[in-house]
């Protein structure tokens, strides 16, 4: 059942009221066997724990003297993040949830930007953590959520996860009215620098539960999508614990597959790339019965696949029918918390996005989507500029081409902001890229773009600088640099394809290279 | 170690074992996704009995740097 609201904290409410002794997370831990040998286990925390802990993390950073502050959260999914999250934002501060995967020096920018005071981080970051004693002059207090720090070379001041939580009462009172900023997304910037979008409770928690699926209480949920974006945050955890779910952690990329077959879930969010691999699986063995297959690869209880972050080929419904999976396509973008329509499994239709969410509504301007809710950012954090250009009288341009038809349903045709939106469902700035690539000396110009599912890099090398310093082997220099940058970049922003030109590109009336 | 990895890599991409070199990087010239690179390594530490770090995974680009991680552990 549906229960609509405004904060985020009405969300935990509401669910720990309703489903308290019930399992809100599930997540794997490491058990000493007692022979030395250490083994998996699955353990939980009820929707009950779930609230106290929160309650008394809001009362440690209240402790701290920091309550109303911005805290930086980076980690892998976890139930400490969750815990951290909703303790943060219900306890009247603001959450800056942060991409795990980032080198740790743009890591550190963005915590300095964000204007962050305190740090959450887990065993993985230390070296963030570390960078940022340095980096970020404006962070007060480090807070450690990894059991293992405990006994470590723990830098002084650290805090202890779970040591904060024992410190305090659960039940701590604040109310967060909707209207007040609970959450500072980072998301790429089309000139290369990244955006912090400024989300209200009530553009969270209105965009979480305004659209009633139909899903019952109980249902189980693998969380795998990475918890600092907004599609994760919004569906699996915020509607998850509205929907009273059991929201299972999915520990890494690598065990997909292996924690489907162990948590067994009802429902996945994904992005496409991980469906066209799953339908690979499903179609290796495909003299087998379509039933049989389903259990060997997904198990018996997986019903239903939300798909988002970016486009789906339509031809995957039907392939994922054949084994009675319903594939719900989804669009949205982070400055709309982030749905802005999705096809329900009642109200779909093929090749569409979806009808629009309640809470919001469309309306298309020179072939542009424009969005107008409860759920559209407050604007980027301290970029007035870019919010001028983004927001115009309270609609949010999508830069994404598209159509309503007579049904109500939206249908994408294209993009009009430069940004590659790869099938993993990141945005990559082209402009980011070529300016790291185009930092290279032997590199004159040099042109980004995404080509079959990937990032290319077009170059045109400084021949003349090549020539003065005797470079034979110009092409495997190039090739070189971009190995340099793709050493240092996150998976989803690596170059793929290199194609060299040997002329200089073609040019608009300001000089500035045509992007086809 | 290599055989039985170029064997795991012609479930997931249409390569041919034997056009399989040390020196393939995996994305660019074998073709595999992120997430498809993932979803292998995943099997391998089945296969293998063994249990990979996503961090060290995400900076393998080559079968030899694969290989070389793999007997690492």
């Amino acid at each position: 059942m549906n229960e609509f609201s405004s904060t985020i904290r009405e969300i935990l409410v509401k669910a720990s009221e309703a489903y308290g002794p019930q399992d809100a997370i599930r997540y794997k831990a490491k058990r000493d066997k007692g022979n030395g040998k250490k083994e998996t286990v699955v353990e939980a925390k009820t929707y009950t724990q779930l609230r106290e802990d929160s309650e008394r993390f809001s009362a440690a950073v209240d402790g701290l003297g920091e309550k109303g502050a911005h805290i930086a959260i980076v980690g892998d999914n976890s139930y400490p993040w969750i815990v951290s999250y909703y303790g943060t934002v219900n306890g009247g501060s603001v959450a800056v949830p942060l991409d795990a995967n980032l080198p740790a020096e743009e890591l550190c920018e963005l915590i300095d930007r964000s204007d962050a005071t305190v740090l959450v981080y887990d065993k993985a970051r230390e070296a963030v953590a570390a960078m940022a004693r340095e980096k970020c002059p404006k962070l007060k207090h480090w807070i450690a959520t990894d059991p293992e720090a405990a006994g470590a070379d723990v830098p002084e001041g650290t805090l202890l996860f779970q040591e904060v939580l024992d410190g305090q009462q659960p039940g701590y009172a604040h109310s967060p009215q909707p209207e007040d900023l609970a959450t500072i997304m980072f998301t790429s910037g089309t000139t290369g620098k990244s955006k912090g979008v400024m989300l209200t409770h009530r553009n969270l928690a209105e965009n979480a539960t305004a659209q009633d699926m139909g899903f019952e209480p109980g249902m189980v949920l693998l969380s795998v999508l990475p918890i600092h974006h907004a599609y994760c945050l919004s569906m699996d955890i915020l509607k998850g614990t509205s929907l009273g779910s059991v929201i299972c952690i999915n520990d890494s990329l690598l065990r997909v597959l292996k924690n489907i077959k162990l948590f067994e879930p009802n429902i996945i969010l994904m992005v496409p790339l991980m469906i066209e691999t799953f339908a690979k699986k499903l179609e290796e063995t495909d003299w087998l019965p379509a039933p049989i297959i389903k259990a060997k690869v997904f198990g018996k209880q997986l019903h239903t696949i939300c798909s988002g972050g970016a486009y789906l080929n339509p031809d995957y419904l039907k392939r994922f029918e054949k084994y009675g999976i319903t594939i719900l396509q989804g669009y949205g973008m982070t400055e709309c918390a982030p749905v802005i329509s999705s096809n329900c499994p009642n109200n779909k239709k093929d090749g569409s996005i979806g009808k629009c969410m309640p809470n919001c509504e469309v309306k298309v301007v020179d072939e542009e989507l424009w969005v107008k809710g409860t759920s559209v950012m407050q604007g980027y954090y301290k970029m007035p500029e870019e919010t001028a250009e983004t927001l115009v009288d309270g609609w949010l341009r999508t830069g994404d081409l598209g159509y309503v038809d007579e049904d109500g349903f939206l249908f994408l045709t294209g993009r009009k902001k430069n940004l590659i939106i790869t099938p993993n469902g990141e945005n990559v700035s082209p402009e980011e890229l070529e300016n790291k690539i185009g930092a290279a000396r032997l590199v004159q110009e040099v042109l980004v773009r995404e080509k079959d599912g990937v990032i290319e890099a077009e170059i045109f090398p400084d021949l003349e600088y090549a020539s003065k310093k005797k470079i034979k082997d110009v092409e495997g220099e190039i090739r070189k640099i971009v190995d340099d940058y793709n050493e240092k970049a996150p998976l989803y922003k690596r170059v793929v394809s290199v194609k060299l030109r040997d002329t200089e590109f073609e040019k608009n009336t300001t000089k500035k290279i045509k992007r086809f | 170690m290599f055989g039985q990895l170029a064997e795991i890599i012609t479930n997931y991409v249409e390569v041919k074992k034997e056009d399989i070199r040390p020196e393939s990087r995996f994305m660019e010239d074998l073709g595999f996704s992120s997430f498809d690179f993932m979803s292998m390594l995943g099997e391998v530490e089945d296969t293998f009995d063994v249990e990979i770090e996503e961090e060290k995974a995400a900076g393998i680009r080559t079968v030899q740097e694969a290989v070389d991680y793999l007997e690492s552990l």
